[in-house]
């Protein structure tokens, strides 16, 4: 992971933040267990309603990058160089992801999204501004969690925080104004797109559960594939 | 009595009148074909004749009045559509022309108007085009697809000659898609391009088959039912849902229902006895927007059978004629007091003075109390 001067003490912290977060797993209650459904239905949930709060927390944030990201017509050439987890992906894959890489791959992307999204410390930004990031961050949060729970009713290990990160790392070059709200860009794009795969995402997971039969027969059912 | 004609005058004559023939008939140079602006003024030269050479023009065969010409050009001003035609030039008392030109009167093409939807998501999407005013000439048109920076093939569509398709390779793409067009015919050129995120142009085809049925004995109900459109490829993994509006054909306010899942549902506050107009749109759970609205359907609540006083008392006289006291008054006896009295059996309470209304009352009831 090639990180930036001006982003080092921000992902340190970060991934402090999200080690210490650490979603507790929900204690599994065998004897009675609804299964997996309810909590799957649950974080398709979620991710509308994220989907619908960053709608306008973009709006809101882009205004204040201001021209060009602000204009509707804005259509940069994607660098590549921000370190985003990125929701595209080909067609067949996609539709043959097993369930475990599924969640998997959402869980580990809202790690990250949550992580730069943490970073985005605007000084400058209206104090409006930054408690609708933190609120946002919150619900973030809710999902991961809500993600970790499903992953654990399934019985599915959580993905272990970021390998590549040690505390000590080389000094990048400098990273213009220009390069850094380009980031923020790309940062807002991948997660509104990341919402909207994961509600297909969840609705998939959510089509495979269905008929929800009796908890333990459920539970076999969901190790099945 | 034919005097015979040498052999020789038969073949000059002969020969003369093939070359006249092939002079009037044979393969002249193809027209030139010549494209101009509606409205423009044109003067067309008789091809190398010179300016003072004496020609007539043709349009279509028809003669043209000498006073459009400058010396051997016709000059046309103010072209209009109905210019157009295959003009010649002949030299005065020539069969032979000298000349044609196939005038084509049209206009240089305006901003194409593009766009494109994705019906069947996650398939890919389809573009279309078409001129916001006719050029009244041939047109070319030539699609570009870009995906960032990858080229996308916009396959033609067999049908459509101004549509074509794109296949979705990847999914939840950040990049944006690009569609340019460009069209150009013999007067001009011009171009236009879009730019789109994948989930912005997602709408689906309505829904199919949508069937209304009264539900019996229930006056107030409505059951709609109807098929998700067959153009959405994979509804289990990309799920619709529809949205129901309907009203009685009298009134013009809609009722609204949102559906998250199932075909069917079921209008519970119909009019009594009105009969309704009822449409269904679907659009995607997350993305995109709706689709159009289906073709409607109608239906009328249930309403219960009236009941026709008349079959019902004339019924019991062929069934039980001994039992019934009072003859049934048939429609034209019912006002006549003299029948009523004239019921045999024990009917003596009535009498010739009981009013026809109570009469016809008993009657009725007698008579229903044996059809049920």
């Amino acid at each position: 992971m090639d990180l930036r001067a001006g982003d080092s003490w921000g992902i340190i912290a970060c991934l402090c933040t999200v080690l210490w977060h650490l979603p507790a797993v929900p204690a599994l209650n065998r004897t009675g267990d609804p299964g997996p459904g309810p909590s799957i239905q649950k974080t398709y949930d979620l991710t509308r309603y994220l989907e619908h709060q960053l709608r306008t927390l973009a709006g809101t944030y882009l205004n204040y990058l201001g021209p060009p990201f602000n204009e509707p017509d804005f259509n940069p050439p994607r660098l590549g160089a921000e370190t985003l987890p990125r929701a595209t992906v080909n067609l067949e894959v996609w539709r043959s992801l097993n369930d475990k890489l599924r969640l998997t791959q959402n869980y580990e992307a809202y790690s990250h999204l949550l992580c730069h999204l943490r970073g985005l410390n605007r000084q400058a930004a209206a104090a409006e501004l930054r408690r609708s990031l933190a609120h946002f961050c919150t619900s973030l949060q809710g999902l991961l969690g809500s993600i970790a729970g499903v992953m654990a009713a399934l019985g599915y290990p959580l993905p272990q925080p970021l390998p590549g990160a040690e505390p000590a790392w080389a000094p990048g070059p400098a990273h213009s104004d220009f390069l850094q709200k380009m980031d923020d860009f790309w940062l807002l794009k991948e997660l509104q797109t990341w919402l909207w795969r994961s509600a297909k995402d969840f609705n998939r997971l959510k089509k495979k559960m269905q008929p929800p039969a009796a908890a333990v027969t459920l539970h076999l059912e969901a190790h099945g594939f | 009595m034919a005097v015979p004609v040498p052999w020789a005058c038969c073949a000059v004559l002969a020969a003369a009148t093939a070359i006249v023939y092939a002079q009037r008939h044979s393969p002249q140079e193809a027209p030139h074909v010549q494209y101009e602006r509606l409205g423009s003024d044109v003067t067309l030269p008789c091809g190398t004749a010179n300016w003072d050479a004496a020609v007539t023009w043709r349009v279509n065969g028809t003669d043209l009045a000498p006073d459009l010409l400058n010396g051997s050009q016709l000059v046309l001003r103010g072209l209009e559509l109905g210019h157009s035609g295959l003009y010649a030039c002949f030299h005065r008392d020539s069969w032979h022309p000298r000349h044609q030109v196939l005038l084509h009167v049209g206009l240089p093409p305006r901003e194409p108007v593009l766009s494109c939807r994705s019906n069947t998501y996650p398939k890919g999407f389809y573009c279309s085009w078409h001129l916001p005013a006719p050029t009244y000439i041939p047109n070319t048109f030539n699609v570009t697809a870009l995906h960032g920076s990858k080229v996308m093939v916009c396959e033609k569509d067999p049908a459509l000659k101004n549509r074509c398709h794109i296949r979705y390779i990847h999914l939840f793409s950040t990049i944006k898609y690009k569609v340019s067009i460009s069209v150009s015919n013999a007067l001009g050129h011009n171009a236009t391009a879009i730019t789109f995120d994948e989930f912005t142009i997602v709408k689906p085809d309505p829904p199919e088959n949508v069937v209304a049925q009264p539900v019996t004995s229930n006056p107030r109900r409505l059951e709609v039912t109807w098929q998700t459109p067959s153009t959405w490829p994979d509804p289990e993994s990309f799920p619709l849902k529809f949205f129901l509006r309907y009203r009685p054909l009298i009134l013009d306010q809609w009722q609204h229902v949102e559906l998250s899942d199932g075909t069917t549902h079921t209008i519970t506050d119909a009019y009594p006895g009105k009969e309704y107009i009822i449409q269904v749109a679907a659009k995607d759970n997350d993305i995109g927007t709706w689709s159009d609205w289906s073709v409607a359907a109608h239906a009328t609540p249930w309403t219960e059978e009236p009941r026709h006083l008349t079959t019902e008392a004339q019924a019991p006289e062929t069934t039980t004629s001994t039992t019934n006291s009072l003859v049934p008054p048939s429609t034209t006896k019912i006002c006549d007091p003299m029948e009523l009295s004239s019921g045999a059996g024990p009917s003596a309470p009535f009498s010739i003075r009981v009013p026809v209304t109570l009469a016809l009352a008993a009657a009725a009831a007698t008579a229903s109390s044996f059809l049920i």
